[in-house]
């Protein structure tokens, strides 16, 4: 990872400094900007989502992480006012999205975008930003937008002559015309090449810098992990971890891990610390790494071992992904048929 | 919200001004897409060219009512385009719009949904006014004499743009998926095309009477009066076709869906 993402996701640290205070000059005025407790929501027999609570500050980066048939989407589109929920608690920016005159309001306020590219083929790329701008009441300036999604000369290009790429800047454009406060952002890279997604995350971070509160979903672990303050991961319509991209899934997961292969001649009981043998390395997890380090270096030195393949890591956030979800997954796996057909 | 106001003053926005904005985009998408544009125009020019040459000799007759052939036709064929650009092309663009998420996507911004179809109508009556003039022109040529009953034809072309515009939203309501949308719609008004006079006078008394309850027969009927037959409004066909303006409207209200995937 990034040395300096690195710094900036560890829990104790969670946001440099600028972003940090205009997130707690936010948080003093409403005290999250989304609640979600309890939630629950049904396509005929099938439970989408059967218990989803979380939070997001004002001001943070949450991901919705989790497996295709999760319920990422539809949480998504229950917050966004697409659709009703069959039970729980849901508030966006102090309002209910499935009350009528709320969620006339929320549209004013949030911007969303969504997985289709949607935009009219045949006006230019101006001519569409200027359509959208004309429904809010206090707009971006057009310009301020094109520059922000770098969409630079590109103007008066018909959106039919946009690439994927520059299309889908054009629909972040349009979710950000009509300067919201809250951004839903549906799998935002998807289809992206490496260096499109690099630029769609630099714009993430700056809007954050700008104080928008954003929520999004991905299934890419890499995204979660460089993008999002915490992280909710949902596995069968359920929230099975949740926090800080770096202390996900508990404490098991602060363990570092010393991997070495066993030296020849050597059993794992004459080993200074307890391990275990794993596809043929030995494997001790720990939580004082510099002391069993040095225990164990200290003791292969004075017996004149050789520790061939020595590493020293943490588990990534897609080893607990992986984990979380396999095993939430026996509960879900009779549903996996039939969620297909109903949304994400 | 001083997050929201800061750096633009709010703006009052009026209804009008918003369908203004509406309609000035709705017709920069359809000039732009030589498809539309060409089927719109080009195809009426062509079909009463094509009548022209066909019965532009045929006088008065019984078999067209007392009126000349292109008498006839010039209102049938106006009748005809109206239909196309305000049940046909609304109800395929519709469901098109909806599949690809761009119906979504306008529904998630503060623009009402009042806003939106006003915005459509409105456009669907200015093409069909230049479909109608263009129409008449082409007439003339063959010697239809230029209507004279003006605000007759306004409000009847009014009135029969709301109520397929209706239909068109009602059926696009209950198309699910857009590439059946073509299928669908062409099959519900090609036969009936046919059975309402518009390619031919309809001899059968029994047929005119059940298409008479039907939308298309009352709105060649009640354009036949003012463009032909120098009338007034025809209040009667035109009260059955409002009728089946509001049928279309309270399926639409009910049914009409933004997302294209169905809860």
């Amino acid at each position: 990872m990034h040395p300096e993402l690195t710094g900036r996701l560890a829990p104790a640290a969670a946001a440099p400094s600028g972003a940090a205070a205009a997130g707690d000059a936010a948080r003093q005025q409403s005290p999250q900007a989304i609640i979600v407790a309890g939630l629950r929501k049904n396509y005929g027999a099938v439970q989408a989502v059967r218990d989803v609570s979380f939070s997001v500050g004002p001001g943070e980066i949450v991901a919705l992480l989790g497996p295709n048939g999760a319920g990422k989407t539809t949480t998504l589109e229950i917050l966004e006012g697409f659709r009703t929920r069959d039970g729980g608690r849901v508030e966006v920016l102090g309002l209910d999205p499935g009350d009528k005159w709320d969620a006339r309001e929320l549209r004013e306020r949030t911007g969303l975008v969504l997985q289709d590219i949607a935009v009219e083929p045949y006006l230019t790329v101006r001519e569409t930003i200027a359509r959208q701008a004309g429904y809010y009441q206090a707009p971006r300036d057009i310009p301020e937008v094109i520059s922000l999604t770098g969409l630079d000369g590109l103007e008066r290009r018909k959106v039919r002559a946009l690439s994927g790429g520059q299309k889908r800047r054009l629909d972040l454009a349009l979710g950000l015309i009509g300067r919201p406060e809250l951004l839903y952002l549906d799998e935002p890279t998807t289809g992206f090449d490496p260096a499109a997604r690099r630029g769609a995350w630099d714009l993430v971070r700056q809007l954050r810098t700008a104080g928008i509160t954003i929520l999004l979903t991905t299934h890419d672990m890499a995204e979660a992990q460089a993008l999002a303050d915490r992280v909710v991961l949902l596995s069968g319509g359920a929230v099975v971890a949740e926090g800080p991209p770096a202390g996900l899934g508990g404490p098991d997961a602060e363990h570092t891990r010393i991997t070495f292969m066993l030296p020849p001649g050597v059993l794992l009981a004459d080993l200074p610390v307890p391990g275990v043998s794993r596809e043929g390395s030995v494997v001790i997890e720990t939580t004082q790494p510099t002391v069993e380090l040095h225990r164990l270096t200290s003791w292969a030195v004075r017996h004149d071992v050789m520790l061939s393949g020595l590493t020293v890591d943490r588990p990534s956030l897609e080893d607990v992904y992986l984990r979380l979800t396999r095993d939430a997954a026996p509960s879900a796996a009779p549903e996996k048929k039939k969620t297909k057909r109903s949304p994400r | 919200m001083t997050a929201v106001l800061a750096g633009g003053a709010p703006r009052r926005r009026n209804n009008l001004a918003l369908v203004i904005h509406q309609i000035k985009y709705e017709q920069l998408s359809f000039w732009r897409n030589p498809q539309s544009a060409i089927f719109t125009f080009v195809f009426p020019v062509v079909f009463v060219t094509i009548m022209g040459a066909l019965f532009g000799r045929v006088g008065k007759s019984s078999y067209f009512g007392g009126l000349s052939a292109l008498q006839y036709y010039v209102p049938t064929i106006a009748a005809l385009c109206v239909l196309g650009s305000c049940y046909g092309q609304l109800a395929v663009g519709l469901a098109a719009r909806r599949q690809n998420g761009i119906l979504k996507r306008v529904r998630a911004t503060p623009l009402p949904a009042w806003g939106y179809f006003s915005g459509l109508l409105a456009h669907c009556v200015l093409v069909s006014l230049a479909d109608i003039v263009l129409i008449v022109g082409v007439g003339r040529l063959y010697g239809v004499p230029f209507p004279s009953q003006w605000p007759a034809i306004a409000i009847t072309l009014m009135l029969g743009a709301a109520s397929f515009c209706a239909l068109g939203v009602a059926v696009a309501s209950m198309i699910s998926n857009a590439e059946a949308a073509p299928a669908v719609t062409q099959l519900v008004l090609f036969p009936l095309l046919f059975l309402s006079g518009t390619y031919m006078p309809i001899s059968s008394r029994l047929l005119s009477q059940v298409t008479g309850w039907l939308p298309i027969r009352p709105f060649n009927e009640a354009l036949i009066g003012p463009l032909s037959r120098h009338t007034g409004a025809d209040w009667g066909h035109l009260a059955v076709l409002a009728a089946w303006g509001v049928i279309g409207a309270a399926v639409a209200i009910r049914r009409f869906r933004w997302d294209p995937r169905p809860e």
